[in-house]
């Protein structure tokens, strides 16, 4: 397995990496605006809103950008090669979980500078952990916000055009910093891939060394963590940017007709989140600050004499609940505003909709000592969060209740975005419920830090989340790329990453019911449950872990090769006139085709998924 | 009037970067990249600090990383400026709307702060429920004396704002110069009581013969603190520089109230800060 294993995994990444070459070759290319020859010559370029002028050529452009869409693009480019990063993480933790005994990670250790292979993995569920929520979750929402408040809102860009290209430029160095434990690990033996877990919780996070033992003194300390801490609060204050911007715009920057009362579903979210963002990510920040002094100026904010661990998990969980709904309310807002399009209404009770997400929004900060019921807080703490936690179910209950009536009797359409969003429905309903289970005390006490945690968060950020995030995909691939995508590739993805979400996620859900631990590289030791249907178990995850793998190699090449060749579409690739769901995009698409048009370019047959 | 601003008039589309480098394009600027960078080299410099102390990289990268990164940050900061407010201060449209826009834009990033500081203060009311053993006698004139001038600081640049908005121009910036220099005297009046604390009482991180539990609290908090009223005071200076330069008027006067609002904002905190540090830390 060593040997194979590594070339097959080298290969993989050759192929990853040659499409992203391949792709920001031509992206340098792509749509390129011709710079006037001669600033102030006074020749106008065109007569459109959107002249070409405005952007320096190749790959200037993407460097200098300010325009909302264009950084947006780059969100999304950034937050695929992060999914890509986080992917490959746990598909080499799934294949070290197919058997009981240590193997796969243990042949990989060695190359990769890591002292043993249960180290490895450590680093790899760390690396997975936070690059899927800090890297790819939360820049994936802002590639959608970015590109499609200002258009929605109707606006000319965002409130401060600047600060967003900052915010977004920040990214990269967060990321190579996050990262920066697998990069040096191979050549400092004191330095590993930071194996604290994405909670951060001391005294992994404050003393552990390179080999995962304890440190006694600062020297020995892992910097992997350490690097880690600062590309996290680089990202975090990227993220607070990102917030004040789109605050800033939607309260500021809104059309002469649209009110309040004409704010789109999908703008709602995005302020909502906006507004948890402004208030958890700093304070997750100054967590991050103090846990660093502590590491290295010998504070004591996090030790046993200062506030200890608790006090650190509940700074954590103050941010880190919050983040949940950061990560899972825009998804709503888009699978609230694609759902209904294709179901040939509007989207059932507007208003609700809109009041269940503020209310998720403000209940989002009572509910962090759920996640600590099984530290010994005291009982009448717990009681009030489980009360909170529970009550939180209800306006995502409403939610779901309104996606299910807008679908009711309605004229369905099932488009590849159409059925991402059903998907979406289905799988939140999984992953909602079996949250519910875990607000119960006595039920958390008994499935705490097993795999049914982990079958219930992965059913929301991947059931759930990604689902709506391929959605928005798919429906605004014609609007960014003016293409449509291919139809029968769009419909294997979403088969195949159903199925193997729900292979993946239910069958841990039942490990979870049948004892085992989370985040374990080995369960050859595990007494709780015959480790013959643990097995079973872990190599149906696994199975369905590569089913997904296979699924969104797929989505990748149907978007770049789509991208590439894919048939140009016309003003309303979606047939929304038709049933009067027409919305403010299109609008603006129709307005960019229309000066395409008249500036040389071929109109072809429109294509849709219908 | 630049090319790119009269073609991208129609729809009423704006440009958001019209005067900027590179120059002829309205949705353009190297300066956030510019100074994303040196943010970037920042963090990176600070990592590379943490590795010197591991004994993997030497001093020197450390530095060279941190000047290099420090310069890189403020040149991009002062072409965003420069290019952003100062150049065309005069031909910007003095509407409602941009003033509305960054008015928003200082007010969320006020939020932010509120949870910025507010790990520390829980840290420290969370460490208080329990005790925190010996505590070093805080509250004297030294503290008496900066609570009254970062007090007086709020006043004059409420009053340098609205005698700008009353015409009274001398006024203006004459009250701004007292604000600066109240600020600047706070700054080194904090200097001096960390001296008399770290030197002469014995009061510091890492050693003495005082609690290390309450001095990471007040530590963390006086010198969070102490960066903010820092940042305010550059702010305050930038804004002065620019009135003495002429900008500024009652029409034009959106980057005053704004830094106005920071200043109240350090000064609420510090208010939060002397009750319950100063003068509540002996409080049983």
């Amino acid at each position: 397995m060593d040997i194979s294993g590594q070339i097959v995994l080298t290969a993989l990444m050759a192929v990853f990496l040659f499409g992203v070459v391949l792709f920001l070759a031509r992206a340098a290319d792509w749509r390129t605006y011709t710079p006037l020859a001669g600033a102030g010559s006074g020749i106008v370029s065109r007569e459109g809103g959107y002249g070409h002028a405005e952007k320096p050529a190749g790959i200037f452009r993407w460097l200098t950008t300010v325009d909302h869409k264009d950084i947006g693009i780059l969100y999304g480019v950034y937050a695929i090669l992060a999914f890509a990063w986080g992917g490959i993480a746990v598909i080499i933790m799934r294949a070290e979980l197919i058997t009981p005994g240590i193997d796969v990670t243990q042949a990989l250790a060695s190359s990769m500078g890591v002292s043993n292979g249960q180290n490895l993995y450590n680093g790899l569920l760390t690396s997975h952990g936070i690059t899927m929520l800090f890297l790819f979750g939360t820049p994936i929402l802002a590639a959608f916000s970015n590109y499609l408040v200002p258009l929605l809102i109707d606006a000319d860009d965002m409130a401060f055009p600047r600060i967003n290209a900052i915010a977004f430029w920040m990214l990269p160095p967060g990321a190579v910093l996050i990262w920066a434990g697998f990069f040096i690990a191979p050549f400092v033996d004191s330095v590993a891939p930071s194996m604290a877990s994405w909670t951060m919780y001391p005294p992994q996070s404050t003393a552990q060394t390179a080999q995962g033992g304890a440190a006694s003194t600062i020297s020995q300390l892992n910097a992997g963590t350490d690097l880690m801490l600062l590309g996290l609060h680089l990202t975090g204050v990227s993220a607070t940017m990102g917030a004040i911007n789109f605050i800033a715009t939607i309260f500021a920057e809104r059309g002469p007709d649209v009110g309040w009362d004409k704010l789109d579903i999908f703008s709602w979210t995005i302020l909502t989140q906006s507004a948890l963002i402004l208030f958890s990510f700093p304070l997750l920040g100054s967590a991050l600050v103090m846990l660093l002094l502590d590491r290295n100026f010998a504070t004591t904010f996090f030790t046993t004499d200062g506030g200890g661990t608790i006090l650190y998990q509940h700074l954590f969980w103050f941010f880190g609940h919050p983040e949940v709904y950061i990560l899972v309310l825009p998804p709503m807002g888009i699978i609230s505003y694609v759902l209904p399009r294709f179901s040939g209404r509007k989207l059932f009770g507007f208003k609700f909709v809109v009041y269940s997400t503020l209310a998720i929004g403000v209940l989002s900060f009572g509910v962090w000592a759920h996640h600590m019921f099984s530290t010994g807080i005291d009982p009448r703490i717990r009681a009030s969060f489980m009360a909170v936690s529970l009550a939180i179910a209800i306006p995502s209950a409403v939610k779901t209740f309104n996606w299910i009536t807008t679908m009711w009797n309605g004229k369905i359409r099932l488009t590849t975005p159409m059925l991402f969003c059903i998907g979406f429905v289905g799988n939140f309903i999984i992953g909602g419920v079996t949250g519910v289970f875990l607000a119960s005390i006595p039920v958390d006490l008994i499935l705490h830090d097993t795999y049914y945690v982990v079958g219930h968060f992965h059913y929301v950020i991947m059931g759930a989340i990604a689902f709506a995030v391929f959605a928005g995909v798919y429906y605004w691939f014609p609007l960014v790329t003016g293409r449509m995508y291919q139809v029968t590739l769009a419909k294997a993805h979403f088969w195949l990453t159903m199925v193997g979400t729900n292979l993946t996620f239910f069958a841990m859900i039942l490990m979870g019911y049948a004892g085992m631990p989370r985040r374990y590289a080995t369960y050859n030791l595990i007494t709780v449950g015959p480790i013959d249907f643990i097995q079973l178990l872990h190599v149906l995850a696994t199975v369905g872990a590569f089913i997904l793998l296979v699924a969104q190699i797929i989505w990748l090449w149907n978007m770049v090769q789509s991208y590439l060749e894919g048939p140009r579409v016309g003003p309303d690739p979606w047939n929304l006139e038709e049933d009067g769901v027409d919305s403010r995009e299109w609008d603006w698409f129709e307005d960019r085709l229309d000066t395409a048009l008249t500036d040389g370019g071929e109109p072809e047959d429109a294509e849709t998924d219908a | 009037m630049t090319v790119a601003e009269e073609s991208g008039d129609d729809h009423g589309h704006h440009l958001p970067a019209v005067e900027d480098w590179p120059r002829g394009f309205g949705e353009a600027s190297w300066w956030p990249f510019v100074a994303a960078l040196g943010a970037g080299g920042i963090y990176l410099g600070a990592a590379l600090y943490v590795l010197v102390s591991r004994n993997i990289v030497s001093y020197g990268v450390f530095a060279g990383a941190a000047i290099l990164s420090t310069l890189l940050f403020l040149v991009g900061l002062f072409g965003w400026l420069y290019h952003a407010f100062i150049v065309s201060f005069w031909e910007r449209g003095a509407d409602e709307h941009s003033a509305h826009k960054l008015r928003w834009g200082m007010v969320a990033f006020l939020g932010s702060e509120v949870a910025t500081f507010s790990a520390g203060f829980v840290y420290y009311f969370f460490v208080r429920v329990g005790d925190v053993g010996e505590v070093p006698h805080l509250f004297g004139s030294l503290v008496i004396v900066n609570t009254a001038l970062l007090v007086a600081s709020s006043f004059t640049i409420h009053f340098a704002h609205t005698s700008l908005l009353k015409g009274n121009r001398k006024r203006f910036i004459g009250l701004l110069g007292a604000t600066l220099v109240l600020g600047l005297v706070f700054i080194a009046g904090q200097v001096y009581e960390y001296y008399e604390f770290i030197v002469h009482e014995g009061f510091a991180l890492g050693s003495g013969e005082f609690s290390q539990v309450f001095a990471s609290g007040f530590y963390a908090l006086t010198g969070l603190h102490g960066l903010h009223v820092s940042l305010g005071a550059v702010l305050i200076g930038i804004v002065f520089v620019r009135a003495l330069r002429g900008q500024y008027s009652a029409e034009r006067h959106v980057s005053v109230s704004t830094v106005s609002m920071y200043w109240h904002f350090v000064d609420i905190v510090w208010i939060f800060l002397v009750v319950v540090l100063y003068v509540g830390a002996p409080v049983a």
